[in-house]
């Protein structure tokens, strides 16, 4: 009788509810509503990954100086070993513009994916106290390494231009495939969003996972190409159609057809083709995952 | 859990009189029947005296301690009540009778146990620790917090002025957020949040940190949020500010509802268990 009496008063207070226009708390919204309050906050997005992208070198002397030395330092570093010392050039017809476009490339997925996953955790005062579509945090966080990424690419560009012209000749150089950087790099942000993601779902569950992200990357490093052709040093057929085909070998492969002047990497238009459809892919999945959790996000 | 704060104020510093009382208007928000359990990870709770065990039991406990598991608080405990459009509600109780985690709850920032809570509007939440992002300028956080609510640039913009104005911060405003006192963020915070007039608007000891103007201005500020029908929460342990600001208390006592009424007799039934447990 009692529970009878209690589930009768439970359904005329959702009634009432509803007949005043109150909504229950901490509900996931609709999807379709979901993308329009997202769009509608769309000022949002920029006005944080631009804010971030500042904040980022704050704390030292050299303050923005760093946006650029950090990424060359990279890649001079791994020019040193990989392409001098170890002499893992084989394949390349351009040592230091192939590993220079390989670093900076994976540099900005590679951060892009370890900021995402901590967009939750990393940001719980706003999320606590503010209401807001959570995607808004991993996508802003993509485009604020873009951001950063920015000023970095021009150094990418000046390296591997004077290395081609020193190494190959100044009529190996071409101008005019450069504006494919544009959608090659516009791919890598959908791809590397989506990614982040699915990651910021499951990593503000599981915290550990963020422990992990570095060991994963590095594998991700050296099974993409970044320094070294994959082509010339993995013979098994089955593994380099595997590491080859791969998002983030795309991805490279497409800034190299963009930047350099590989006799390797021809421009292929098939492999565009792959890139957009891994990045659409990507995205969508990693945005219907994120969606999923919405409700639960800097809930404790 | 959150720092609770307890500060003396001077009774000239109060404001005057009591909130004018309007017509209430519909439910704003509806609790039925809430619970909630905090579960802490990666603490364990421990008995106060140690157990004799063999040695491999010994070591299997420690290795227990080390690798999280969790430990239950029930800090809600079947707490009803509806909120009309217009009413100021003050919740006090001691530390940990579950005021904070009630306001929360309704926040959408705890996931309930059981029961079911309804809202009008998104509720916004005003705690205690009120920074928005810490390396940047409170400038920027206005800009991030309006934008974040779902106001525009433009908007932002337009307001900017009055929410420097309302927050007291002066050239202060230009410095970045970690650089505030407590007292200073949580006045940004408030005049961030009421830039946009909120449905619901819970103060969770924020307004304690404040100084006696600012506190006078977010009395006036409150009072205009009933007026636009707007529903207000507020904790604090200054059972005088309380009287002065709320047209209903609510009383929280081991997680559930103790009192809930008229703030006169309310908080002068507070104030004789308190005494009265002070002096046990």
């Amino acid at each position: 009788m009692v529970l009878v009496k209690e589930r009768q008063l439970a359904v005329s207070i959702s009634e009432q509810a509803a007949q005043h226009g109150l909504h229950p708390v901490g509900v996931r919204p609709k999807f379709g509503e979901y993308i329009k309050a997202i769009i509608k906050r769309r000022e949002f997005i920029t006005v944080l990954a631009s804010s971030k992208a500042q904040a980022e070198n704050q704390n030292t002397y050299l303050g923005q100086i760093w946006a650029i030395l950090t990424p060359l330092l990279n890649s001079m570093v791994y020019v040193l070993i990989f392409g001098i010392l170890l002499k893992t050039r084989d394949g390349m017809d351009n040592v230091i513009g192939y590993i220079v476009v390989g670093t900076f490339i994976y540099g900005f997925f590679s951060s892009t994916v370890t900021s995402s996953a901590k967009s939750i955790s990393g940001n719980l005062k706003l999320v606590q106290s503010l209401q807001f579509p959570r995607a808004i945090l991993p996508i802003s966080i993509a485009m604020k390494e873009m951001f950063v990424l920015l000023p970095g690419l021009v150094i990418m560009m000046v390296i591997s231009q004077i290395a081609i012209g020193v190494i190959q000749g100044s009529e190996a150089i071409h101008p005019e495939r450069w504006l494919l950087l544009i959608p090659a790099l516009v791919m890598l942000f959908l791809f590397s969003s989506g990614v982040g993601m699915i990651l910021a779902r499951y990593a503000s569950r599981i915290p550990d996972i963020n422990n992990t992200l570095p060991f994963i990357l590095r594998i991700g490093m050296y099974a993409s190409g970044v320094i070294f052709s994959i082509d010339r040093w993995v013979e098994h057929p089955v593994l380099q159609a595997i590491m080859s085909y791969q998002p983030v070998a795309v991805f490279l492969n497409l800034a190299r057809q963009a930047v350099l002047a590989e006799s390797n990497i021809p421009l292929d238009w098939s492999k565009w083709a792959l890139g957009l459809g891994w990045a659409l892919v990507f995205f969508i999945i990693g945005f219907v995952t994120f969606w999923k959790d919405e409700a639960r996000y800097g809930r404790e | 859990m959150d720092d609770e704060f307890d500060y003396e104020i001077d009774p000239e510093d109060l404001p005057q009189g009591t909130p004018t009382r309007g017509e209430l208007g519909a439910p704003s928000v509806m609790v039925n029947d809430l619970h909630v359990t905090y579960k802490v990870v990666g603490a364990r709770k421990r008995g106060a005296t140690p157990v004799k065990d063999n040695m491999l039991r010994k070591f299997l406990r420690r290795g227990k301690n080390l690798t999280g598991g969790y430990t239950e608080i029930k800090a809600v405990q079947g707490v009803s009540f509806t909120a009309r459009h217009g009413e100021s509600i003050g919740v006090i109780g001691t530390n940990g009778s579950g005021k904070s985690t009630l306001l929360k709850a309704i926040a959408g920032l705890l996931q309930p146990s059981q029961g079911e809570i309804y809202v009008s509007g998104i509720p916004s939440l005003l705690g205690v620790s009120a920074v928005l992002m810490r390396d940047l300028t409170g400038e920027r956080n206005i800009m991030i917090g309006g934008l974040a609510l779902g106001l525009t640039r433009q908007e932002v913009e337009d307001r900017f002025d009055e929410i420097v104005e309302f927050s007291g911060l002066g050239d202060a405003i230009y410095l970045p957020m970690k650089t505030y006192s407590a007292g200073m963020g949580a006045r940004l915070r408030f005049a961030i949040s009421t830039a946009a007039t909120p449905d619901v608007l819970m103060v969770d000891e924020a307004l304690a940190t404040g100084d006696a103007a600012f506190r006078e201005r977010s009395r006036e500020r409150i009072d205009e949020i009933r007026q636009h029908a707007g529903t207000v929460f507020i904790v604090a342990h200054s059972l005088a500010s309380i009287k002065a600001m709320c047209t209903r208390v609510i009383w929280m006592d081991k997680g559930v509802i103790k009192m809930d009424g008229d703030p006169q007799k309310v908080t002068a039934a507070y104030r004789k268990y308190t005494k009265d447990s002070a002096t046990k």
